[in-house]
C-alpha cells in the first residue's frame, strides 16, 4: 500500500460511516463586553446534523451571527448550552491540536507577516500532527502535494504568496486545510473577494472533495445563489435566531427570504431543480 | 529512531565549539589573578573612596587616570615614574608625551594591562566604579582621591607624595601651597568677598555647587558664588542670576564657547543685558586650573583674588622681587593666563562639562 | 518543495560557527596590544589544559584575561539579543519590534541609575558591590516584564496589539524617570550611565555572572526554540495559527517571558546596545528564510558575529580610546536598515 493510501485509511474510516458526523445540539451562545450588563448579542439555541459528504450553508444577512455559530462548530467558542458533536466528541474539549486533526477552518484571507512560498503554506496543514521540535517527514511532503493537486494549484507550488491572484491564493488556503486531513471542513465567506468564475470554481472543487474525500463541509455565505446551488441544507440565520434548517427547496420560501433580507425578491425552481433566487430592484 | 540518533550527536558537536569558548574563560578566571605577586611585602592603605588598597613599594610605574593626577605628579616631581596617561592630561606639556590610555571615563584596560603598573591613580568624581572594579579583578592596585576643599587638595597632595614614597617632596609642596594661600588669606583680609557667578557653560547656564572644590577655590579668592545648590553641576535659571545681581561673571579658559575671545557677545545675549557685571563688563577669567583639584589651582586662585581684589595687591611688584627663589618643582605654580593652544575637545556625554 | 531537514538545518549552523570561528579569532587578534596567531594558540591549549600559570607572555595574559572574556561576552549579549529580537518579532507581528519595544531596558537602566544612586548609602561588602548594579538592572528589567504583561493582557490572556502599547507607554514612561533623575542627579557617578545606556562591554563580568547569563541564555533561547514551529505559524495570524492547532495562550506566554528574559540578562551586563536585536532578524531572514526553526539559531549566530565584530571596530577605530559599543551598531545599523527596507519595498 503507498504511503499516501495508508495515511488516509483511519479518517476514511470515520468518513465512510454514514451516520450524523457533526451534530449540533442546542446550542446558544451570548457575548455581552461586561458581565453585570445584557448581552450585546445572543445566539438563540439551535440543533441541526450533517453528514459525511454533505455540504451545509449556513445563510444569513450581516450580523445574524453566522461566524460566530461556525466558531461555536469549530469548538473555539464554548457554547453558553447545548454542545458541538464531531463523531461524538465534544469540540470545545479537545485540546488545539487533536481538534486540528479533525477540523480544518478556511479563512478569507491570508495575512501573513512575511510571505512564504505556496508549498510553506500548505505544509503548515501538518502543524497538528506533530511533535513540537520536529522536521517535516517525507509523508508530510506527500500528503501536501498531493492536497495542491487536489485543488489544481500544483503549479503554484514554487509561487510566493504574495504574488498570485485571490483566486489562486483561496485554493492554496484550501489546499493547506485539506493537508490537515481533516473530517470537517469550515469555510468563512469564501467568496467575499472572488470574481464569478472563481466562485464557481471553488464550490465546484468543494463539492467534488466533500463526495470523493467524504468530508462534512460547513460554509458561512450571504450569497442566496450559491447556496441553493450547491448545498444540501441550509441553516437560515436572522438575528441569532435560526428560522428554517433544511434542503434548499424547504429553506427558500419567498416570504421568509424577504424577512430576513428585507428586500423583494421572487424564488423560481431552477434548471437544476434547486430554486434559484431574483432579486426585485425597488423597494 | 534513526532520526534521533543523527539529531545528538551534530547537535553535540555544534554546541561543543561554543562550550569550549565558554569554558576557556572561565577555567582561566578562575586561576591565581596575574599581574603583581601579592605574596612580597606590601601595606594596606586606605584611599579617599573608602577603599583598602594594597600598595607594594617600591611604586616605580604609575599610570594617571586624571589629568588632575597628572599635574600633581609632576608637580611634585615624580614624572618619571608616570608611564601612562589619559588622552585630556594636558599639563604640562611633558604628559602629552606619555603612553596615552584613552579617556578618562572609557580607558582601555588592555593598554593599562600592557603599562604593567604598580599603581593606577583615579579620583572618585571624574572616573567610574566600573574602571576601577575591572582594575580590581586584574590584580592591579588603584588608588582614589577625592577632595573637595582647596586644603584637602593639598593634604590629598601630601597623601599622594607619601604613598608613592616621596614624602619630602609632598611636604616640600604642601609647605608652598600653604604659604601662598595664607599670604591671600592676609591680604584679603580686609576686603569683603566679591559676590560672583561661576560660569561653567553658558547655555544652559550652568554654575557650580556649594560642596565643590571650585567654590572652596572662589571663597579663597575672595569671592562668594551666589549660587547656593546642594548639586554638583546645577543649571541656573537666569532670571535668579538677574535677581541676585552678581559683582562679577567668572570665567575659566579652555571651556570653548565660555573661553576669553568669546566674552565680547555676552552684552548681545538675551537676559544677560539685565545684569550689572555685564554692562560694566566685570569679568574675570582665569585659567581652567581652577576646574583641576591639582597643585596649580592655587595660582588660579591668586590670579582671580588679584582681579577682584586689585587693591589689596598694590604693593606686591616690589615684594614679588625679594621673595625667595621659588624651588624648581613648583615652577608649575607661575601664573599661566594665555589660553591653551590646543584647546581639547570635552566629550558631550560626560554629566559634568568641565575636565578637571 | 523543499522543507527543512535537521541535515540542512546542522550544515547552515556549522557554517554560521564557522564565521563565528574566524570572526572571533580577528578580534582576539586585534587590539591595543599586539599578538600572534601562533602565540595566542598555544596560549589557549595551555589554558585548556589547566596550565595556567605557564603563559608565555604578558601580553598573552592580557588577551586571554581581558580580550577573551570581553569577545565571549560579546557573543552571548549578541545572540541573546537576536534571539529575543526574533521572538518579539514574531510574538507582536511587527517586523520594526527589537528587544527593547516592550520597555524591558528601559526598566533595567532605571533599576541600574537606582542601584548607583543608592550605593554610597548602603553597607554593602565589596564582593556584593561589584553585583549590585547588574542586580539593580535585572530586578528593574524583571518589575517591568511583570507590570507590561498585567498592562498588555486581555480577557486574561496576552494580546499582541495591547502588549505592543504596554510596552511602548511603558518604555517611555520609564526614560522620562530616567531621565529626571540624570538631570537632578549630575555630579554623581553618572558618566558611568551614558556609557551604559549606548551599550558597553568593557566591563569584565563577575565571574558568578557570566555563569547566570550563560545558563540563562541557554535556558531561555531553548525554551523559545521549543515554540519554534508554533512561531511560523503565528506569522500567519493568532487565529490561524490556533486553528492550526497551535496553544496561542501558552506559546504566547513562554515567548514573552523567555524572550524579556534574554533581554533583560543582555541589557543587565551591557547596556542596551542597539540595532542587533532589530537588524540581525531581518538580514538571517533575507538569506535563510523566516523558518523559524531555521532562523533562530541563524539570529543567534548572527548577532553573536555583529557584536563581535562592533565591539572589535569600537575598542580599535580610536584607541588608544573606546567608543561604546551600541554606537558602532548604530553607526553601521542606521544605513542597513534604510537599505533593507528600500529592499522590501523594490
Amino acid at each position: 500500500m503507498s504511503v499516501q493510501a495508508a495515511a488516509r485509511t483511519s479518517s476514511d474510516a470515520a468518513r465512510a460511516s454514514s451516520d450524523a458526523r457533526l451534530s449540533v445540539e442546542q446550542v446558544s451562545y451570548a457575548y455581552s463586553a461586561n458581565p453585570a450588563q445584557a448581552p450585546l448579542f445572543t445566539l438563540e439555541a439551535t440543533s441541526f446534523q450533517a453528514r459525511p459528504g454533505e455540504i451545509l450553508a449556513i445563510l444569513g444577512p450581516n450580523a445574524s451571527g453566522k461566524s460566530t455559530l461556525l466558531k461555536l462548530i469549530a469548538g473555539a467558542l464554548q457554547p453558553l448550552s447545548g454542545r458541538v458533536l464531531l463523531n461524538g466528541f465534544v469540540t470545545h474539549s479537545l485540546s488545539p491540536k487533536t481538534r486540528a486533526q479533525r477540523i480544518a477552518m478556511v479563512q478569507q484571507e491570508s495575512r501573513m507577516l512575511f510571505p512564504s512560498r505556496a508549498w510553506e503554506f500548505v505544509l503548515q496543514g501538518r502543524h497538528p500532527y506533530g511533535r513540537p521540535m520536529r522536521f517535516e517527514t517525507e509523508e508530510d511532503v506527500i500528503i501536501a502535494r498531493n492536497a495542491l493537486a487536489q485543488v489544481g494549484a500544483e503549479h503554484l507550488s514554487d509561487r510566493w504568496m504574495d504574488q498570485i491572484s485571490g483566486g489562486e491564493k483561496q485554493r492554496v488556503i484550501l489546499a493547506r486545510a485539506l493537508a490537515q486531513q481533516p473530517l470537517l471542513l469550515l469555510l468563512d465567506e469564501p467568496t467575499l473577494h472572488l470574481d464569478i468564475g472563481a466562485q464557481v470554481d471553488l464550490l465546484d472543487a468543494l463539492r467534488r472533495l466533500a463526495a470523493e474525500n467524504r468530508y462534512t463541509v460547513v460554509v458561512v455565505t450571504h450569497e442566496l445563489n450559491l447556496a441553493a446551488e450547491y448545498a444540501d441544507q441550509v441553516v437560515l440565520l436572522q438575528r441569532g435566531k435560526s428560522l428554517r434548517i433544511g434542503p434548499p427547496a424547504s429553506v427558500y420560501q419567498r416570504e421568509l427570504l424577504e424577512q430576513v433580507f428585507q428586500t423583494q425578491l421572487s424564488v423560481e425552481p431552477g434548471s437544476s431543480g434547486r430554486p434559484r433566487v431574483n432579486v426585485l430592484s425597488g423597494k | 529512531m534513526q532520526q534521533e540518533l543523527r539529531l545528538q550527536v551534530p547537535r553535540v558537536a555544534c554546541t561543543a565549539f561554543v562550550m569550549l569558548l565558554l569554558w576557556t574563560g572561565s577555567v582561566r578566571a578562575q586561576s591565581s589573578a596575574p599581574g603583581p605577586d601579592l605574596t612580597s611585602a606590601g601595606r594596606d592603605v586606605v584611599d579617599e573612596a573608602g577603599r583598602t588598597v594594597r600598595i607594594r613599594q617600591p611604586v616605580q610605574r604609575i599610570v594617571s587616570l586624571a589629568p588632575s593626577l597628572t599635574e600633581t605628579i609632576y608637580a611634585l616631581g615624580l614624572q618619571d615614574r608616570l608611564v601612562g596617561d589619559t588622552d585630556y592630561c594636558d599639563y604640562p606639556d611633558d604628559a602629552q608625551k606619555k603612553t596615552k590610555v584613552g579617556g578618562a571615563i572609557n580607558p582601555n584596560l588592555e593598554q593599562i594591562a600592557a603599562l604593567r603598573p604598580d599603581l593606577v591613580l583615579v579620583t572618585k568624581s571624574l572616573n567610574r566604579y566600573d574602571t576601577v572594579r575591572a582594575l580590581d579583578s586584574l590584580g592591579i592596585p588603584a588608588f582614589a582621591t577625592d577632595p573637595h576643599t582647596v586644603d584637602e587638595i593639598v593634604s590629598s597632595t601630601e597623601r599622594l607624595a607619601e604613598i608613592l614614597g616621596a614624602p619630602e617632596s609632598g611636604k616640600a609642596l604642601a609647605l608652598d601651597l600653604e604659604h601662598h594661600l595664607s599670604d591671600l588669606k592676609q591680604r584679603l583680609a580686609a576686603s569683603p568677598p566679591r559676590r560672583v557667578l561661576f560660569v561653567v557653560w553658558a547655555e544652559p547656564l550652568i554654575s557650580i555647587g556649594k560642596d565643590t572644590f571650585i567654590a572652596d577655590a572662589l571663597r579663597r579668592a575672595g569671592a562668594i558664588s551666589i549660587v547656593d545648590s546642594a548639586q554638583g553641576w546645577p543649571q541656573v535659571n537666569l532670571e535668579e542670576v538677574v535677581k541676585l545681581q552678581p559683582e562679577y561673571l567668572v570665567f575659566a579658559t579652555g571651556h570653548g564657547e565660555t573661553g576669553a575671545r568669546d566674552i565680547d557677545i555676552f552684552p548681545s545675549l538675551p537676559g544677560w543685558r539685565l545684569l550689572d557685571a555685564v554692562r560694566n563688563r566685570r569679568f574675570a577669567v582665569i585659567s581652567d586650573a581652577v576646574n583641576r583639584p591639582a597643585p596649580r589651582i592655587v595660582s588660579a586662585i591668586e590670579d582671580l583674588a588679584r582681579q577682584l581684589h586689585p587693591e589689596a595687591f598694590i604693593e606686591v611688584q616690589e615684594k614679588e622681587k625679594t621673595e625667595k627663589e621659588i624651588p624648581p618643582k613648583s615652577a608649575l605654580l607661575s601664573t599661566n593666563l594665555a589660553p591653551r593652544a590646543t584647546e581639547r575637545e570635552i566629550p558631550s556625554d560626560e554629566a559634568s562639562p568641565c575636565a578637571h | 518543495m523543499r522543507p527543512l531537514t535537521l541535515q540542512r538545518l546542522l550544515l547552515r549552523c556549522a557554517a554560521l560557527a564557522a564565521v563565528l570561528f574566524v570572526v572571533v579569532v580577528i578580534a582576539l587578534k586585534l587590539g591595543a596590544v599586539p599578538v600572534s596567531l601562533y602565540g595566542l594558540g598555544r596560549d589557549l591549549i595551555r589554558v585548556m589544559l589547566g596550565q595556567s600559570s605557564g603563559l608565555s607572555t604578558d601580553y598573552g595574559m592580557i588577551v586571554i584575561d581581558i580580550r577573551l572574556p570581553r569577545i565571549l561576552l560579546g557573543i552571548v549579549v549578541g545572540a541573546s539579543l537576536s534571539v529575543a529580537g526574533t521572538s518579539f518579532q514574531a510574538l507582536l507581528r511587527n517586523p520594526l519590534a527589537d528587544p527593547y519595544v516592550l520597555g524591558v531596558s528601559s526598566g533595567a537602566a532605571l533599576g541600574a541609575i537606582l542601584a548607583i544612586i543608592a550605593e554610597p548609602h548602603l553597607a554593602i561588602s565589596p564582593e556584593f558591590a561589584a553585583l549590585f548594579t547588574p542586580l539593580g538592572a535585572f530586578l528593574g528589567a524583571a518589575a517591568t516584564i511583570a507590570a507590561v504583561y498585567f498592562l498588555g493582557r486581555r480577557e486574561g490572556q496576552i494580546d499582541s496589539s495591547t502588549l505592543l502599547l504596554a510596552g511602548i507607554i511603558s518604555a517611555s514612561f520609564l526614560s522620562a524617570i530616567i531621565l529626571f533623575l540624570m538631570t537632578t542627579q549630575i555630579g554623581r557617578d553618572m558618566h558611568g550611565i551614558a556609557f551604559w545606556i549606548m551599550g558597553d562591554l568593557s566591563t569584565p563580568l563577575q565571574q558568578k555572572l557570566r555563569w547566570v547569563l550563560g545558563v540563562g541564555f541557554v535556558a531561555a533561547a531553548g525554551a523559545i526554540y521549543t515554540t519554534a514551529s508554533d512561531l511560523n505559524l503565528l506569522l500567519a495570524g493568532e487565529k490561524e495559527a490556533m486553528h492550526l492547532g497551535v496553544d496561542v495562550p501558552r506559546v504566547h506566554l513562554v515567548v514573552y517571558i523567555a524572550a524579556s528574559v534574554l533581554t533583560g540578562l543582555a541589557v543587565s551586563v551591557s547596556g542596551a546596545i542597539g540595532y542587533v536585536g532589530l537588524l540581525v532578524p531581518h538580514v538571517m531572514r533575507f538569506i535563510f528564510g523566516s523558518d523559524h526553526r531555521m532562523l533562530l539559531p541563524a539570529a543567534a549566530f548572527g548577532g553573536a558575529i555583529a557584536v563581535v565584530i562592533a565591539d572589535t571596530l569600537a575598542r580599535t577605530v580610536v584607541a588608544p580610546a573606546e567608543l561604546p559599543v551600541g554606537v558602532m551598531t548604530a553607526m553601521a545599523g542606521a544605513p542597513l536598515f534604510i537599505y533593507l527596507l528600500r529592499r522590501r519595498f523594490a
